[in-house]
């Protein structure tokens, strides 16, 4: 069945990448002994090529098993030892003899070995890989990245650098060095935007179009900036091809926003999740196969008895459902849906052939979605399925989140406390909650109006997401209070963490006429884990939250248990 | 048909063809293994990993063109030193497409899929 599959590539897949673990921690040890070698200066030639060898292997593979941090500094050592590698194995002669290697390389290696040891602690276990994605998707937990094209006088530089107290990674490059253009477009990975002065606009597109011919598949959102508003220079850039234009002097949180919504609309995610309901597990499975390899996660159930538990389990965003499946009659089950509530505006496609007109009929009386009919073919399905997975994601969006930030709602993110919790309890990993609250709040909605007021809660609540991981949850829970849920992550991690952002937070200036104004933030934390329920671990953060505000605001206070 | 030395990548290959892409996927460890599997399992495509001791893979790829019924087989380079120059020497030799490693084994197909489009467009 092809449910089982996809839970079986999940647990391949996870196999896989704890096997890899091993095996890269015997390499990086095996690296590790060449780095003592070169810090007494004995390394040979011979060992030197090794290295390298060992190192290109790492970079290669790293990022396939889930490690793409490792991949990037073996790439980075890798580089360093080439030319001399390549040097001597071309020499051929004299590999015993002994090498100088820069100091930088068994420092380099150690920082490795703490890669994959840093690994166990704040990041996911990586046997988890599958739920990761049925939780919420986000843009958080990936971050942004904006490619500055500089063309060397403009003010660009220094916009980049506001950018990256945003929480961006940014990264310039000066457009009139095509190489080195091209070696960050292939670099930057995830979502991205470009950023350019407007008066670059037509080279900018050249240069990233050419990017595309090369071989990248991304077709970047290019967002400029100038000085003329005017509607004939807007409209001379739309023709260009730019997503957005920002005149001088840029409205800065606005331009984080666009450059945050334009990357991750753009960027690849999942599309979306298909329950089939079939009972022709032939039939269902090749649906399954062709949904899946357009990037949709689909499963099966064939068997009526199993459909409720698969569907909470699962929580797909659309169902597929046969008129017929065996001896029971798909509309009705339909009907045995609708009585939970959850699934009230769960869309309901039904997979029907063209020879069962009366079903049919009977099918639309009794609220049926839509019809599908069968023989589908595999393109119609994948556009089919798409977009009323798109359609579906859009109205739960707008039903389960707040309309200002795009965080969950209120009664969502507490939810998601007690979910974490229970997980706690099953896998007995610690877990941390967090409240944040900005201070003195008030004060800024009467000095500023509300619409500045506005752009601050909007402005943290894009940086979390660009700070935090994608499995984290993030929740406005009042007014300027926000709730963060981090899982697999104990309340130091998390106080350290949260204290950074803060820090960052504070560093930003918002400008309001011809003055600007800085805001910091106040946030109380407490192990999920000390706790018998969600509520308690709740009132426990805030109880620090309201320390940490008694004692002078701007910092992170930890709730210690009495 | 992919063709790559390390037994890791191998594995997570194979499930990320198989499972993930739903192709009917065969692994080599060699040039010379893929030589030898080549004519009987009659591959519609060829991933061919550059960097493996023995026979490369361009070498790889120029001893499979000679084979009967190879002559015109889609070929992708599979490295994880992706440079310019690098790219436009693969495609000179015949191959449709590279993909850089490290690979992401859930897109994978996709990755290839879009190689493959991509290349019946340009006549």
């Amino acid at each position: 069945m092809a449910s089982q599959e996809s839970s079986d590539v999940a647990a391949k897949l996870a196999a896989l990448r704890q096997k890899f673990l091993v095996r890269a921690n015997e390499d990086i040890q095996i690296l590790r002994d060449y780095a003592e070698q070169t810090r007494r200066g004995e390394l040979s030639a011979e060992g030197l090529i090794q290295c390298y060898q060992q190192l290109h292997r790492l970079a290669g593979s790293a990022g396939t098993f889930g490690l793409p941090e490792l991949g990037v500094a073996a790439r980075t050592l890798e580089k360093k030892l080439k030319s001399q590698a390549e040097d001597l194995a071309e020499g051929g002669a004299g590999r015993s003899q002994s090498v100088d290697v820069d100091t930088d390389f068994a420092e380099g290696v150690d920082a490795l070995a703490r890669l994959v040891e840093v690994r166990s602690e704040y990041q996911d276990p990586v046997s988890t890989p599958v739920q990761r994605s049925d939780v919420f998707e986000g843009s958080h937990g990936m971050q942004v990245s904006v490619i500055v094209m500089e063309n060397g006088d403009d003010g660009l530089t220094a916009l980049a650098s506001e950018m990256a107290r945003y929480g961006f990674n940014c990264r310039n490059v000066d457009r009139r060095e095509p190489e080195a253009v091209h070696q960050v477009l292939a670099d930057t990975s995830g979502a991205a935007a470009i950023l350019c002065q407007d008066s670059d606009l037509a080279d900018v597109m050249a240069l990233r179009n050419r990017a595309q011919a090369k071989g990248l598949r991304r077709r970047l959102p290019v967002i400029c900036i100038g000085r003329d508003g005017s509607f004939e220079n807007k409209y001379h850039l739309a023709k260009l091809g730019a997503f957005a234009f920002f005149p001088e002097p840029l409205d800065i949180p606005e331009l984080a926003e666009r450059i945050e919504s334009l990357a991750i609309e753009r960027s690849a995610g999942v599309q979306g999740r298909v329950l089939i309901v079939e009972d022709d597990t032939e039939l269902a499975e090749h649906y399954c196969l062709v949904l899946q390899s357009a990037g949709i996660e689909a499963r099966t159930v064939s068997a009526p008895l199993d459909l409720m538990s698969t569907l909470s389990a699962f929580q797909p965003d659309i169902v597929l459902m046969d008129v017929q499946i065996g001896g029971y009659s798909g509309v009705t089950l339909a009907r045995l849906i609708r009585f939970e509530p959850r699934w009230l505006s769960l869309p309901i496609i039904y997979l029907s052939s063209e020879d069962d007109p009366d079903n049919q009929l009977e099918a639309l009386s009794k609220g049926a979605d839509e019809f599908l009919m069968k023989p589908v073919s595999d393109d119609y399905l994948v556009r089919s399925v798409r977009i009323r997975c798109y359609r579906a994601r859009q109205l739960s969006e707008l039903m389960n989140r707040d309309s200002l930030t795009g965080l969950l709602k209120h009664s969502l993110i507490k939810q998601e406390v007690e979910k974490e919790l229970a997980r706690c309890r099953r896998d007995g990993h610690p877990s941390s909650v967090v409240m944040l609250d900005l201070d003195h709040f008030k004060q800024i909605n009467d000095t500023w109006g509300h619409r500045y007021g506005d752009i601050v809660i909007r402005t943290l609540a894009n940086l979390l997401r660009n700070r935090l991981r994608e499995t984290d949850m993030i929740g406005r829970y009042g007014g300027e209070e926000f709730l963060v849920v981090l899982p697999h992550c104990p309340v130091s991690a998390a106080a350290e963490l949260i204290q950074s952002i803060g820090e960052s937070f504070a560093e930003l200036a918002f400008s309001a006429g011809d003055t600007a104004f800085q805001v910091t933030l106040s946030a109380g934390i407490a192990a999920i884990n000390d706790f018998t329920n969600g509520d308690d671990a709740l009132e426990a953060a805030d109880q620090a939250l309201y320390q940490q505000k008694r004692n002078g605001r701007n910092g992170v206070t930890v709730y210690t248990l009495q | 048909m992919y063709v790559e030395d390390d037994p890791d990548i191998r594995a997570i290959a194979e499930i990320a063809l198989q499972d993930v892409g739903g192709f009917t996927a065969r692994l080599c460890e060699s040039g010379a293994q893929a030589l030898a599997v080549a004519p009987a399992f009659g591959p519609e495509l060829v991933l061919l990993d550059v960097m493996m001791p023995g026979m490369d893979g361009p070498e790889t790829l120029q001893a499979l063109r000679e084979l009967p019924d190879m002559g015109h087989v889609p070929v992708i380079f599979m490295t994880a030193r992706l440079q310019r120059s690098e790219i436009d020497e693969y495609r000179a030799l015949g191959a449709v497409g590279v993909i850089p490693k490290p690979f992401d084994p859930m897109t994978l197909a996709e990755q290839i899929a879009e190689i493959l489009a991509r290349a019946r467009m340009e006549p």
